[in-house]
């Protein structure tokens, strides 16, 4: 009798245990980022799932951003798509495109009917105009959005007796004692996104026709049009022949990995990779990305933003967005917003982190997190925060066929350029043509 | 001689099923859909979908990254099947000979061949890589070596990485190609001449060109679909972009750069390479082939 009432007391449990997850709406998360930015990831799921009994987010690791994105497509195309999606700043032309084929659900248009008061002026700038359509109206929910910043090696410097450059010309007056020194001056991570689409940003000069593609399709890049960009590449030529800047091909690793070695005095990277290298035992500091005073007759101008945004993806139930909706909710308190900054060195994305920062005297602590948001908060700018070009993705490939041979010397800058503009050209025409 | 027959006319369908449905599903479904891809221009999502014609084909063609990607198939072919057919045979025919331990011999070299193209390409960057590859250390004492910047080091890196593991393949087919040969042909070969290396070259050489001739299809077809893993996980491209195959480079643009029309239109170019040359090789080479 006794093992019969055990029996009965288990099976109710278990009835109970199960029960309460039949009722939960379930949202599933795609994303590309893997490592540490994955686990920051699972971690924002996790917290959104224990704040409540309702609502389970279910994050599901792609790989890369361009494995999530081609995930989410052949998803889509088999009719099996995620609720919510992360596609990065290249992709963002691909997804803004599908809002009016349907695929995808304006970030706006979803805070209307679901009651999130989205207020797009709650974004810092560049941040808004990056993932928003051509009015304005903001479509991906804005995410982990860093741009390129400067890490450097503070030992190296003092050793050498130099200080941080905030130029270009500053650089080159102190990159000769550095390697004197027996260190590699300069590596940066990224040619497309930190020397190409953020020289242009930083700078203040447009990128593409057609007003960087807000205005217009762009049909055209004009690299081999600005002679800043093609000066600044002869220099880079000149650093590289000269031993200031090292190239260690197109890894993005490969080319943190002298800075993280303490072999290297400066290295641009993203601001989100202060997380997985802020335990490293090498003393740095962060500092915004150098520009050429010449171009821009000393004033700095904003970076484009970086990284990725999460989109609402179509054709799931009513009852799905409100849970999606409240997801995004969370994710856009400036509680979250803050910790995700601190985490992982991405900017903080909402007026309301940014000042919560401020309240709880944040960058006293952390000094170094303020890199990013100020380098992107800078005014000024007349060009767009951004650019809408279509094939980036491929564009970008173009950039990493042609650009390395000119530090080889297997084409002059102006040739690399002009081959650049014209695989380009095409690409975008191609992309055109589907529009 | 009596035939065996099924009673029923459709009895021999219901066994033939499973496979063909799965062929149908994995094999002639796609190919079907690559030729609609191919001759559309659609976005990445499907949508803005119309006929394009010859579009994507003249677009694929006229991109000189493509012509980089053909030539660079071709040579890496060429490469791998050379140096992965002679030395596969040198090993096995020295396997071959072993009275102790020949298993342990077999197994040892087969290994490899067990192993994921992925896999692979990231055992060699363990060998290349710049910080702490062997093999990078003693390249570059050398003669500086540096895969980033230089177009031949990209190529000795790949060369190593792919016929390391076809090395292995070939191996296998041609000790058991070697057990194929008669006993009674060796030994009497032994009796006319004394020279191992003739003897070699003038009977089991021949005899073995089946074996060979198969093997060479097989790099080719190796070297024009399986080096994704390969690239993907080594040079990815590097220095800029000379170490791509026609398989990467539709993965590429169909996957990275999401037109399907130009990834498709490769496909079909790639398709047709491959068959002309199997089709050449059939019909002119084959015919010299003795089978016993």
């Amino acid at each position: 009798m006794k093992f019969i009432r055990t029996k009965a007391v288990a099976l109710f449990l278990l009835f109970f245990s199960i029960s309460p997850s039949f009722a939960k709406t379930e949202i599933h998360w795609w994303y590309g980022n893997s490592g540490f930015l994955g686990d920051v990831i699972i971690e924002i799921a996790k917290r959104f799932n224990e704040s409540q009994d309702d609502i389970v987010v279910i994050p599901t690791g792609k790989g890369s951003y361009e494995d999530n994105l081609s995930a989410t497509i052949a998803a889509y195309r088999a009719g099996d798509h995620p609720h919510y999606t992360q596609v990065y700043d290249a992709g963002a032309a691909i997804m803004v495109a599908q809002v009016k084929n349907g695929v995808v659900i304006g970030f706006e248009e979803m805070g209307e009917k679901y009651g999130i008061d989205v207020n797009a002026d709650n974004y810092i700038p560049q941040v808004k105009n990056f993932y928003a359509d051509a009015d304005g109206k903001m479509i991906g929910v804005p995410f982990n959005s860093s741009t390129c910043i400067m890490y450097a090696n503070m030992d190296i410097l003092k050793k050498v007796g130099v200080d941080v450059p905030t130029t270009y010309e500053e650089f080159e007056e102190i990159a000769q004692k550095i390697k004197d020194a027996g260190y590699i001056p300069l590596v940066q991570s990224h040619d497309p996104w930190i020397w190409t689409e953020n020289f242009f940003s930083r700078h203040n000069l447009l990128m593409t026709d057609g007003n960087n593609g807000f205005d217009d399709v762009p049909t055209k890049t004009l690299f081999s049009e600005t002679p800043e960009f093609i000066t600044h590449w002869t220099k880079v030529k000149e650093w590289h022949d000269k031993g200031w800047y090292a190239y260690k091909g197109r890894g993005w690793g490969d080319n943190q990995a002298p800075f993280n070695a303490g072999e290297a005095a400066f290295w641009f990277g993203s601001s989100g990779s202060f997380g997985g290298i802020k335990d490293l035992p090498i003393n740095f500091t962060t500092n915004q990305i150098p520009y050429w005073s010449s171009i821009t007759g000393g004033k700095a101008y904003p970076t484009f933003i970086g990284g990725a945004a999460n989109w609402i993806l179509n054709g799931h139930t009513e009852e799905e967005y409100a849970a999606l909706a409240k997801f995004i909710k969370f994710m856009g308190s400036p509680e979250m917003d803050l910790y995700y900054h601190n985490t992982t060195g991405y900017t903080v994305v909402t007026k309301g982190g940014g000042q919560l920062a401020e309240t709880i005297n944040f960058y006293r602590t952390s000094p170094y997190h303020k890199t990013a948001p100020e380098q992107l908060n800078l005014e000024g700018a007349t060009i767009p925060g951004g650019y809408r070009a279509g094939n980036w993705p491929q564009i970008r490939e173009v950039i990493y066929e042609n650009f390395p041979k000119i530090l080889t010397g297997e084409l002059s800058v102006e040739e690399a350029m002009k081959r650049t503009d014209e695989g380009a050209s095409k690409l975008l025409a191609q992309f055109a043509k589907t529009l | 001689m009596k035939k065996v027959q099924f009673k029923s006319k459709y009895t021999q369908y219901i066994f033939l099923a499973p496979t063909l449905i799965i062929i149908s599903i994995f094999l002639y479904l796609p190919i079907v859909q690559t030729f609609r891809d191919a001759f559309t221009t659609q976005d990445a999502f499907g949508f803005g979908r119309f006929f394009a014609g010859w579009d994507n084909f003249k677009f694929v063609l006229s991109d000189p990254s493509y012509l980089v990607a053909l030539k660079f198939t071709f040579i890496y072919i060429f490469v791998i099947t050379v140096i992965s057919c002679s030395l596969g045979l040198l090993l096995a025919v020295q396997a071959n000979k072993v009275i102790h331990g020949k298993s342990a011999y077999k197994t040892l070299l087969i290994w490899p061949y067990a192993i994921a193209p992925a896999v692979v390409g990231v055992t060699a960057q363990y060998f290349f890589s710049e910080r702490f590859g062997i093999l990078y250390a003693l390249f570059n004492s050398l003669w500086g070596f540096d895969w980033t910047a230089n177009i031949f080091d990209a190529y000795i890196y790949l060369f190593i990485a792919g016929s390391w593991k076809q090395i292995s393949a070939n191996f296998i087919f041609f000790l058991a190609g070697l057990q194929t040969i008669q006993k009674s042909v060796i030994e009497a070969s032994l009796i006319d001449c004394r020279s191992s290396l003739r003897r070699f070259w003038t009977i089991t050489f021949p005899l073995l060109m089946p074996t060979t001739f198969f093997l060479v299809i097989i790099n080719i077809t190796y070297g024009f679909f399986d080096t994704f893993g390969i690239i993907d996980t080594t040079t990815i491209g590097a220095p800029s972009g000379e170490t791509k195959t026609l398989v990467y480079k539709a993965y590429i643009d169909g996957f990275r750069g999401l037109d399907l029309g130009a990834a498709g239109a490769q496909s079909i170019i790639m398709m047709l390479l491959v068959l002309t040359i199997t089709i050449i090789q059939f019909r002119y080479i084959e015919r010299r082939i003795h089978y016993n």
